[in-house]
């Protein structure tokens, strides 16, 4: 138990914020975009904080819960987990909050031309912020209805920042998108009634941390409802298959909100799909494995096509998303501490890659005229060096190239993916390799030719005007990439933990 | 601290350093990154010194991530401390050399930030400790080469490799800076996967990604038993293969030369594409020691090990032997060096397997090695000494060259001394360490790779007497005013490099046995031994190569020097040889295969999928059938269900009433006659209601 509601206070502070730039009616943009960027910042402050002083040694509570009868604890907790995940969404919205602030001027200008009704700054940070520390909630909850009405909470907001400052056929969209979202939780919730109503809503306890096995006291109803929760994460996650929400969604959303749905909202699929469909059912877990990982491996594979074949920046973006949502499936399925703790990295990971290959796409919009065509690109380098390098710095994330973490995501991965291979059969070793060749070798494949497509050639006739984007859109962008080289410096307060705590639940360490 | 971490860590430094110079000059930048570099080298000649002196190694280690039993540190053993050597002084005198040859050329700080980059990965690499480490340095040379290689990212056609315009089997053979280095990347980073499976396993496998734990070859028995292990070894090694360009990924090295020469010298000589044969040398006595294990565990495990390194083997002769003979007929002179690099690395290859499989772990190790430094040195001179000509004429085409050596001294003389050493002459280095290689196989009775080593030697012989008669003798070709010798900071360091090939080859009897001595004092050499090959006696081997080579030499130097035959224009003469030309010059066709089945292959399929599943199936079948069927479930419900229902309750019903009403109004008719006949039919249906109902009894 922390002495101070640390996590409370990483929530309810990014709250006084939004709630603060909803009431500030004369503010300016900048000062909003400050308050909140400010505020986010605190939050990731508060958790870094709460991760290094309890949650590195194991889960801790913050001092402020409530109980509900009939549901159970509501409480906020922080491990190693947790901290992957809040940590980098914290971080990520609060950069990407100062990033917003050209963006979205840009973006309000772009709306007025085409004379569209939309609410102004107030808005935008208001629901903006309300997103983020919703996002943040959700990892922290201990009970399966807390976490579902945070994810409500988060579904809102980004519905209607998608509705009102979106692209293409917004509207339906922002429709699509919500309704899909919903699909997905609702099958989570089936699934979260079906284990409550017979176990309760918790699956961590403030006395013995995590319930492992308390699902499977629901008998032969177990696997069903174990199976609506893996799948209502899934949708959320897209795995291949229930992925074709999100290149519209993600590529359509106004670029910002695109940094913080593509790689922070679809993670937490996997981070709670072990946080509680594991943690409650570890046999019934165990029992899809299987097929889990064939289905990580698939994805993986599947989205590296799609990216490939796609000529749309962001659309390429999302649809590596998708397969970026494969290895941390991958790792989950793999059972093994380090494959699962490398998937809770790899939420790190893609949450830093991912923000900054949006934000790049995001300057190339914002600067180049609504310049989204890889196929019209060409050269950039030589007139963007600064956007050029942050692209590549996201592209060596999410394809784990040092100096980033990345590489440390992608060998525990391995490490888990192989592990799992190797005890089931000689066929699955070999068959496991040769899919993590042709995935890996997509990965790298799409990224360095985007790379190459968008930056490097001669420059295009049509971009002689181009020029670097002003600093007030890269420079923030520059955090990201610090943290990523930072994490991958100090690997072992990341891993360690991770590698421990989980081990502690799965054993075999 | 342990000053000697210094030896990977000084470059590092050196990238953060040019970084905050950005602004500065050229001078300052360079100084710099030089600096940091020869700092590198003297910690590691400082280590040298003392594993060389006192037999002793050194290690140095802090805890990075204890979990994955990763530390970080500096280890110098026998092999590592003389590798560490051989990478950081080459890389020394190769950064002297960029001061001037890069001086008036684009993206300077870049250069440097990546050639610092570039050797403090490839010092970590070397002087790891453990797999993952190694593998952290091993992706950065990677990294590095990426950037290096499509340094001219606006790819100019002055940068390009290959002739523009030319097409084999349909695919274009020329290669722009920026599709080189994305080439580079991906074909090291598919090997690289095999290699980080090849660590995970390993890892589970011995509990520990410590070289130190790897060493003793405990793991093999779990992965015999599994029956992954031959599969095993071929992941494992599959990034070694593609960091070395042993075919099938040769490919990407031959098209590297897209960047700056200095880099070029960088990549073939000290770094990078050594790194793969460091890998191999490094695991040559854990095999061993795995094949020792195994002997008495699992019944023909140490077979599987022993048939895996003839296979190494015969990858190895089958490379050397194939790049030779491209670079028989190339027009670029840095292609001819390329080319001449994936050969020499297919010997280091074949002379690590078997070494390995004819005398053991320290055999391989020290075959590899002494071949190793020999063709890093004079591979430098080679390179720095191209990228003088290619400067002085403004081409990179040996057609556009001849006659050189009137004007440029310096450089022919060093790179002649180099030439004589690739081509295996006494008393040059090359001489010594290729013999062994052709030596050594025959003596495994790998009759296959040998008698392709030894051909191949006749070859090497011929494509460099053609290079150097064709560039510096006979008539001139070129198209400047002057050619001119470089300045002191560019011929300096490859005047140094070739003598060195050819003072280092003299005095090679006396050091040869202490570098076998220091390689003694390599982790797992003192491992017990097993015989995994026959160790035949070889007569004649060395005699036999020594006279091809010579004669193979002469004959070119000859037929191009003296005769001044034009071989091409006779060639292409005859439907046979020019096809032979064209099959040699367009590189066995292999790069074009590879585009017609991986990369169309991949396109089409992603394509294919992108139509027909992810936009026909997935996104129709949730976009367009899903929503479909709900609307005509929602009509079907509204029009068929609905609207009886709605008919029956709202309107036949509705009518019916209405019927009846109107039919009670058109009872009223007013007559009192009516009324009563009414009233009484009334009462004698009710009567007949009761009577039927309660029973009627009359």
């Amino acid at each position: 138990m922390m002495n101070l509601p640390l996590l409370w206070a990483s929530i309810l502070v990014p709250l006084a914020a939004a709630l603060a730039t909803l009431a500030a009616k004369k503010a300016s943009a900048k000062s909003l975009a400050t308050l909140n960027a400010a505020s986010l910042a605190a939050s990731a402050v508060l958790i870094l904080y709460a991760y290094l002083a309890y949650g590195m040694r194991g889960l801790a509570f913050d001092p402020i819960y409530f109980r509900v009868d009939g549901i159970g604890l509501f409480a906020l907790t922080m491990d190693s987990m947790v901290f992957a995940a809040s940590f980098s969404i914290a971080a990520v919205t609060s950069v990407i909050a100062v990033y917003s602030l050209p963006y979205m001027r840009h973006r309000f200008e772009e709306l007025k031309e085409e004379g569209a009704e939309f609410p102004g700054w107030r808005s935008y940070y208001f629901l903006y912020t309300l997103f983020a520390l919703s996002m943040i909630g959700t990892v922290m909850s201990t009970n399966t209805i807390e976490f579902y009405l945070f994810l409500e909470l988060t579904l809102i907001p980004s519905f209607l920042l998608i509705a009102f400052y979106g692209y293409g056929d917004r509207v339906k969209i922002a429709i699509l998108y919500l309704i899909w979202t919903h699909i997905g939780a609702l099958l989570f919730l089936i699934g979260a009634l079906a284990v409550g109503s017979a176990v309760g809503f918790d699956f961590i306890s403030l006395n013995t941390g995590f319930l492992v096995g308390l699902g499977e006291k629901l008998g032969p109803l177990a696997a069903t409802a174990a199976a609506l929760l893996v799948i209502g994460l899934a949708v959320k996650m897209a795995v291949l298959g229930l992925h074709i929400w999100l290149p519209y969604a993600h590529a359509e959303a106004p670029t910002p909100i695109s940094a913080l749905l593509s790689p922070n909202l679809i993670g937490i699929g996997g981070v709670m799909m072990y946080r509680i469909v594991y943690v409650l059912f570890p046999h019934t877990f165990a029992g899809f494995s299987q097929a889990l990982y064939v289905w990580a491996l698939a994805t993986m594979i599947y989205g590296g096509l799609m990216a490939l074949s796609q000529t749309d920046f962001k659309r390429l973006l999302a649809y590596s998303s998708v397969s970026q949502m494969g290895y941390m499936l991958l790792g989950l399925a793999s059972l093994s501490a380090f494959g699962i703790a490398g998937a809770m990295l790899h939420y790190m990971v893609h949450a830093f890659g991912k923000a900054l290959l949006f934000a790049v796409a995001g300057i190339l919009i914002a600067n180049l005229h609504g310049l989204r065509d890889i196929t019209k690109m060409g050269g950039l380098a030589s007139k963007m060096p600064y956007t050029a390098a942050l692209a590549l710095l996201g592209f060596m994330h999410i394809t784990g190239i040092p100096p980033t973490v990345g590489i440390w995501s992608e060998y525990l991965i391995i490490r888990g993916a192989v592990e799992k291979a190797l005890a089931t059969s000689p066929a699955w070793y070999m068959g496991a390799t040769l899919a993590l060749l042709a995935g890996i070798g997509l990965s790298t494949a799409y990224a360095f030719l985007t790379m190459k497509r968008v930056f490097y050639g001669p420059l295009r006739e049509s971009l002689r005007e181009a020029r670097e984007a002003p600093a007030s859109y890269w420079a923030p962008l520059i955090v990201l990439a610090a943290l990523g080289i930072t994490a991958f410096i100090l690997a072992s307060p990341l891993i360690d933990p991770l590698v421990s705590q989980i081990g502690a639940v799965v054993g075999g360490v | 601290m342990e000053p000697l971490i210094l030896a990977w860590l000084a470059p590092y430094l050196g990238t953060l350093l040019v970084m905050l110079l950005k602004d500065r000059g050229w001078k300052a930048k360079s100084a710099v990154a030089i600096l940091s570099i020869l700092t590198a080298a003297l910690a590691a000649t400082a280590a040298a010194w003392r594993v060389v002196e006192a037999g002793e190694t050194i290690r140095w280690a802090v805890e990075w991530v204890p979990s994955l039993s990763v530390d970080i540190g500096v280890y110098f053993d026998g092999l590592s401390s003389l590798m560490a050597l051989v990478v950081s002084w080459l890389s020394f005198l190769i950064a002297v050399y960029s001061y001037e040859y890069m001086e008036h050329e684009e993206g300077q700080t870049r250069y440097w930030i990546f050639f610092t980059f570039f050797v403090g990965s490839m010092m970590l690499l070397v002087l790891s400790d453990n797999l993952l480490t190694m593998f952290i340095g091993w992706e950065g040379t990677g990294l590095a080469s990426y950037s290096l290689i499509g340094h001219w990212f606006s790819d100019e056609e002055e940068h390009w490799v290959g002739d523009p315009g030319r097409k084999a089997l349909g695919k274009q053979m020329w290669f722009e800076p920026s599709h080189s280095g994305l080439r580079a990347l991906v074909f090291t980073r598919l090997g690289d996967v095999g290699l980080i499976v090849g660590i995970a396993t390993l890892h589970i496998a011995a509990g520990s990604t410590m070289f130190a734990a790897i060493a003793g070859g405990k793991w093999a028995p779990l992965l015999a038993r599994s029956g992954v292990l031959l599969f095993f070894l071929w992941m494992l090694f599959l990034g070694a293969m593609a960091k070395s360009a042993q075919f099938p990924f040769h490919e990407w090295l031959v098209t590297a030369m897209t960047g700056p020469t200095s880099v070029s010298a960088l990549i073939h000589a000290a770094t990078m594409v050594k790194a793969g044969v460091y890998f191999f040398l490094r695991f040559a006595p854990f095999l061993v020691a795995a094949a020792y294990v195994l002997q008495g565990a699992v019944p023909g495990g140490a077979h599987t090990v022993a048939a895996f390194l003839q296979w190494m083997a015969l990858i190895g002769g089958f490379t050397a032997f194939m790049l030779a003979t491209m670079a028989l007929v190339s027009r670029e002179l840095k292609l001819i060096l390329a080319f001449s690099t994936a050969s020499q690395l297919g010997y280091m290859f074949l002379g690590a397997a078997a070494g390995t499989l004819v005398e053991g772990g320290l055999g391989g190790m020290y075959t590899g090695f002494a071949h190793l430094a020999s063709h890093a040195i004079f591979k430098a001179t080679l390179f720095l000494a191209a990228g003088a000509v290619i400067h002085a004429v403004h081409s990179r085409f040996i057609d556009d060259m001849g006659g050189l050596w009137e004007k440029m001294k310096i450089t022919a003389t060093s790179f002649i001394l180099a030439s004589l050493s690739l081509a295996g002459l006494p008393p040059f280095m090359g001489y010594w360490t290729k013999d062994e290689i052709i030596h050594i196989s025959f003596q495994g009775a790998l009759w296959v790779p040998a008698i392709l080593s030894w051909v191949t030697a006749g070859l090497t012989a011929a494509y460099i007497a053609r290079a150097f008669t064709r560039v510096f003798f006979g008539d001139k070709h070129w198209h400047v005013k002057e050619p001119h010798e470089p300045g002191p900071y560019m011929w300096a360091p490859y005047l140094t490099l070739g003598s060195l090939s050819l003072l280092l080859g003299i005095a090679w009897p006396l050091i040869a046995p202490t570098v076998e001595e220091t390689l003694k004092h390599s982790m797992g050499v003192a491992a017990l031994e097993v015989t995994l090959a026959p160790h035949l006696e070889a007569p004649l081997v060395p005699e036999s190569t020594l006279l091809l080579a010579l004669t193979a030499l002469l004959a070119t130097i000859y037929i191009y020097g003296v005769k001044r035959a034009d071989l091409y224009a006779a060639a292409v003469k005859s439907r046979a040889w020019a096809a032979l030309h064209a099959f040699l010059y367009d590189r066995w066709y292999v790069n074009s295969i590879y585009y017609w089945v991986f990369v169309d292959g991949t396109k089409a399929l992603a394509t294919l999928l992108k139509k027909y599943f992810d936009q026909l199936v997935i996104d129709n079948f949730y976009h367009k059938a899903l929503p479909a069927a709900t609307l005509w479930a929602v009509n079907f419900t509204a029009n068929v269900l609905e609207k009886d229902w709605d008919a029956l309750l709202h309107k036949h019903l509705v009518d019916a009433f209405k019927k009846a009403w109107r039919a009670f109004r058109s009872l009223q008719t007013g007559q009192l006659s009516d009324y009563i006949a009414y009233m009484w039919i009334g009462i004698s249906l009710v009567v007949l209601l009761l009577c039927l109902v309660m029973g009627c009894k009359p």
